[in-house]
């Protein structure tokens, strides 16, 4: 496949729908930005998740005359940060799922069926039956792939028996885990193991938040010293903002988890209920950076240890989807490299096709895989990509903004908020509520209030 | 946050109590409407019975609110937690008066017109 970004005869047709935003972008004031500019671009988006349909609904309203095309399978939209609720007994699955089709802006040609295949160069996706459509401009919002299969003798569908749990799964899983737990506490006794994955996971506080809501039943059960709670993390920190990780370390200490640091599953014998954790060394830092290649993950000459269990709450390894990873998208080098979107960790436009752009769990960042960080990010590719089409250069810029209602205990949370700049500072929204505060209105706020700013995200309001 | 995306976050919160606030609303508008209708005037009119039954409904908020949102009492605990309790129970109790005063009215109303 050739790799050169610039195909001269489309950069033609590229400078003249450049040419053509910019003249009308210059008909309206700064004062008028938001309103409609003509266009006759191809926009393709991939992927119709969070970040995906945010983007349909701000370009399509932006954008007069522009062909925009969602691809998305999926006819019902999952609303996956109530899956550790539903995980929890506290929702039903049900309150997770909405149709697809009421949150497709009119305009949009949505294509119901995967992407198979992006060619960068040739500026072409390529469906599963084959087809191939052209774009000028496109956006990258596939979320991510679960690799259960990196664990051996793991697959999502053994999550709900033997003792699995794996609350990413699917909402299906979600559900499933819910009855593992029930099934567990029901028990009396018994050991149980969380886990967290040694890559870039999506919230990465839900590995910590299962664990917690864990914790408040069992101690509601009044039987909780007949239960043991293992936490095994594949590196040092157990969150990636300090003050949060070191508060999350002692709260566990405190409710008597015992941690143990740098193990990562890396087998799973459902029958025999046990796990195998390979132990990968003190230096290893894999929460933040992605630093284990997926050979790394089928080394032999690991140390390992092989435990029983009652419950296992299983995080898989995640990365970009197959189909990004052998595109010329994905990162050459750095943390990234091989597993995530190429992306400006600020501007969101692709590092070497200046006319794609990431947004949502796709992209190579160091944090920032949450439905929090899709809303502080499609204004930002909003923007870039106007003024890509405008050839203007980029004016927004992304700090990492990401957000992780930090469940601590039903009824309770804390609203962290930070981004990564400036060191993982705090970022609050609400000068009222302190981050470092375990609280109930942040509890309610992600019982009641995030879902429906989810889905005002969803159609570009938010 | 632009003020659609506000209204549309608040649309999508109360959707699923959109029956009983509209049911909520039109009982306290009947209530005072036919109160009115009977000479019931709010400042005039004095029931100690319902502004303790008032604050009654707002001191239960303090166990049930908590439940209603999967919670605990136990749990309302930073300064900002208060502060939306104290300002929950005070709403409750005004809810519930507005709904009890004229509604009494009503009642001895019809008492006295039996004695
Ligand atoms: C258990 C759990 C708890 C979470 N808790 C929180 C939380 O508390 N707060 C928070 O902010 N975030 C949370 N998140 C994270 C949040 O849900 C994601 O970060 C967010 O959904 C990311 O949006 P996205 O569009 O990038 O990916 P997704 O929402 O996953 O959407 C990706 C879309 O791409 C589509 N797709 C995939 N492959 C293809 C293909 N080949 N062709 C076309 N389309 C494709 C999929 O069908 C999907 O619709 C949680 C997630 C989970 C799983």
């Amino acid at each position: 496949m050739p790799q050169h970004p610039l195909d001269p005869v489309r950069l033609d047709r590229r400078r003249l729908l450049q040419w053509s935003a910019c003249a009308t972008g210059l008909l309206f004031s700064a004062g008028l930005q938001a309103r409609a500019q003509s266009s006759n671009a191809r926009i393709v988006i991939v992927g119709g998740g969070a970040a995906g349909m945010a983007m349909a609904n701000r370009l399509s309203r932006r954008l007069d005359g522009a062909r925009i095309t969602l691809i998305e399978p999926r006819e019902v939209h999952h609303y996956q940060p109530g899956w550790t609720l539903v995980a929890s007994g506290v929702w039903r699955p049900e309150k997770t799922m909405r149709s697809n089709a009421r949150f497709v802006p009119g305009g949009v040609d949505w294509v119901r069926q995967p992407a198979a295949g992006i060619d960068a160069p040739g500026r072409q996706v390529e469906l599963s039956d084959g087809t191939r459509l052209d774009y000028d401009y496109l956006v990258v919002a596939t979320g991510l792939q679960l690799n259960y299969h990196l664990i051996d003798g793991m697959s999502p569908e053994l999550v709900g028996t033997h003792g699995i749990g794996s609350v990413y799964a699917s909402i299906e899983g979600a559900a499933r885990t819910r009855d593992t737990i029930d099934a567990w506490i029901a028990q009396g006794q018994g050991k149980g193991i969380f886990t967290a994955a040694p890559t870039p996971v999506k919230c990465a506080g839900a590995p910590l938040k299962m664990t917690f809501t864990t914790l408040s039943r069992l101690e509601a059960s009044g039987r909780r010293n007949d239960f043991q709670v293992d936490f095994l993390a594949p590196g040092d920190a157990l969150f990636s903002q300090p003050w949060v990780d070191d508060f999350v370390k002692q709260r566990f200490d405190e409710q008597g988890v015992t941690r143990r640091h740098h193990y990562r599953l890396s087998a799973i014998d459902p029958r025999a209920r046990e796990a195998e954790f390979t132990f990968v060394g003190p230096d290893s830092e894999f929460t933040s950076h992605h630093e284990l290649r997926e050979a790394e993950f089928s080394r032999e000459d690991g140390r390992t240890v092989v435990t029983d269990y009652d419950f296992i709450h299983v995080v898989p390894p995640m990365s970009a989807p197959d189909f990004i990873k052998t595109s010329d998208l994905v990162a050459r080098d750095g943390p990234f490299r091989g597993e995530w979107l190429d992306v400006d960790i600020h501007t969101l436009q692709h590092n070497r096709y200046p006319d794609v752009f990431g947004i949502g769990d796709v992209i190579g960042a160091p944090i920032n895989k949450t439905a929090a960080s899709v809303k502080a990010q499609a204004p930002v590719v909003e923007a870039n990509l106007m003024a890509q089409m405008q050839g203007q250069t980029l004016p927004a810029r992304h700090n990492g903004y990401t957000s992780c209602p930090m469940i601590t205990g039903i009824g309770k949370a804390m609203l962290v908020e930070f981004g990564y700049d400036d060191n993982f500072a705090f970022l609050p929204s609400f000068p009222f509520i302190d981050p470092k505060d375990e609280s109930w209105v942040a509890w309610v706020m992600k019982d009641r209030m995030l879902q429906p700013a989810y889905y005002a995200v969803l159609e570009g309001q938010a | 946050m632009t003020f659609s995306g506000a209204l549309t976050i608040l649309m999508y919160a109360l959707t699923p109590f959109l029956w009983p606030i509209a049911a909520g609303v039109v009982a306290l508008v009947v209530v005072h409407l036919l109160a009115r209708l009977r000479g019931y005037r709010m400042m005039a009119y004095r029931c100690p019975g319902a502004s303790l039954a008032a604050m009654a409904a707002g001191v239960s908020a303090l166990w049930w609110i908590p439940a209603f949102t999967h919670s605990r009492l136990a749990y309302v605990s930073s300064v900002f937690d208060w502060v939306a309790m104290i300002a929950a129970i005070i709403g409750m109790s005004l809810v519930v008066w507005l709904a009890l005063h004229p509604f009494s009215y009503l009642l001895r109303g019809r008492r006295s017109r039996f004695l």
